[in-house]
């Protein structure tokens, strides 16, 4: 059985009530979800909340997955939608409380701290949050651009130009970063 | 740098495991095991869509038959035909639209503005090329009584259709709102379509096509209000 089919299966068990089908795609799902969120830039223990949110949301609309749809898409979606909301509470409550003007430039500061240059989460740091939540669904997700486009309620032409500036981006930013060393590697 | 080259570094560093901690999973696992119930899927889109279909066109005929089938019994055969045709085929798309709105992962065929943009710009050919009376009388006044009595019959056509989809999920609730308000709007021009005598072009083509804009406008904001309130309750939650 391929993966999707073996999901797939699951979920109608875990609509069916059984526990070790939820159990299962519990494990199956959530270091993919996980790591959803961390390519957000959000912390790990934001992370960790995020996941146990979506958890209790999927759980909430389990009945709206129909069998035979794909599950990635339908499990991403809800994730998306959690993320969303959890990052609309944020920036109400610390405009509140900090007065801050934009949330987004405090999320950016994530990438500078990590210590792996060569780790997912930096590798995509340099891309804004539409093509980063792209490209962590194909490569991470391993979903197709169909599922992607699912998940993203947008069509698949949108998420092939939002990958394609997405490696444009990237290649933009490898090839300095490749420059920068060489200059440091020359300098006595 | 080839595209190639960067597919592989991005697949070599997104294999990198990344452990999500088991006793959160535990957790997990713990909290909706004692609401682990059997659950009913929903039904197949057509059958969703089918159904507001029908709640739309039952809503614009209840309207018709207390206010009166004045405009169709004027009607000939091809302006009825070509009228109720385009906007059953809008009302059938919006559907679709909708239920794909309420369930998450839903192919999206087109963007709710799009369908919104051409679905008006379909009516307004039609209603072009049927109406050719250019003459008005009373243009403001006849508008607002038929864009209000439009609007008055989507707001039930709506609530009933949320109904009908009430036990979906919209991961973007505004866009929902918009879609269920585009397809109650068109409860509302199709009552008018029924209803209304007045066959001057003008009067048609703005005040008839408006409803379904105005309708969308309204559903969309009250599903950001929901939303909103939802949102802000549920934040003062995690505060306490």
């Amino acid at each position: 059985m391929v993966p999707d089919q073996i999901l797939e299966t699951l979920m109608a068990r875990y609509q069916a009530g059984d526990f070790s089908a939820a159990t299962a795609l519990i494990h199956r799902i959530s270091p993919q979800l996980h790591r959803f969120f961390v390519a957000q830039f959000a912390s790990r223990e934001d992370a960790d909340d995020l996941l146990q949110e979506t958890w209790l949301r999927i759980h909430k609309v389990r009945h709206t997955y129909r069998p035979g749809e794909p599950v990635l898409p339908w499990f991403y979606a809800i994730a998306r939608h959690v993320r969303v909301d959890h990052y609309r509470r944020a920036v109400r409550t610390s405009a509140r409380e900090q007065q801050l003007d934009d949330f987004s430039g405090l999320a950016a500061k994530f990438p500078a701290d990590a210590a792996e240059p060569d780790a997912f989460e930096t590798l995509l740091a340099p891309l804004p949050e539409s093509q980063r939540e792209v490209i962590e669904m194909l490569k991470v997700g391993g979903m197709s651009l169909e599922e992607v486009a699912r998940a993203t309620s947008s069509s698949v032409g949108s998420v092939k130009q939002k990958v394609h500036r997405a490696y444009k981006k990237l290649r933009e930013t490898i090839t300095s970063r490749g420059l920068a060393k060489a200059q440091r590697g020359g300098l006595p | 740098m080839k595209d190639r080259e960067i597919d592989d570094l991005l697949e070599k560093a997104a294999r990198a495991p990344q452990g999500v901690n088991p006793e959160l999973l535990e957790r997990v696992a713990a909290t909706i095991r004692p609401s682990l119930q059997p659950v009913r899927p929903l039904p197949a889109t057509w059958i969703l869509a089918a159904g507001l279909v029908l709640i739309c066109a039952a809503v614009a005929l209840a309207g018709a038959a207390r206010a009166g089938f004045y405009g169709i019994a004027k009607m000939d055969l091809f302006e009825r035909l070509l009228i109720f045709a385009a906007l059953a085929v809008f009302a059938l798309v919006a559907a679709v639209q909708f239920v794909g709105e309420l369930i998450p992962g839903s192919r999206r065929r087109v963007s709710p503005g799009v369908l919104l943009g051409f679905g008006s710009l379909a009516l307004l050919g039609v209603f072009g090329l049927l109406f050719r009376d250019y003459h008005t009388d009373q243009f403001v006044h006849a508008g607002l009584v038929c864009l209000f009595a439009g609007v008055f019959h989507a707001i039930p056509a709506g609530l009933v259709c949320w109904w009908l989809l009430r036990r979906g999920f919209a991961v973007n609730s505004v866009a929902a709102g918009f879609v269920g308000g585009t397809l109650a709007g068109l409860a509302g021009v199709t009552l008018l379509e029924l209803h209304c005598a007045n066959f001057e072009a003008l009067h048609i083509l703005v005040w008839h096509t408006a409803v379904v804009p105005v309708s969308a406008a309204i559903g969309a904001l009250v599903a950001w209000a929901l939303h909103f309130r939802a949102s802000h309750r549920s934040s003062l939650r995690a505060k306490l």
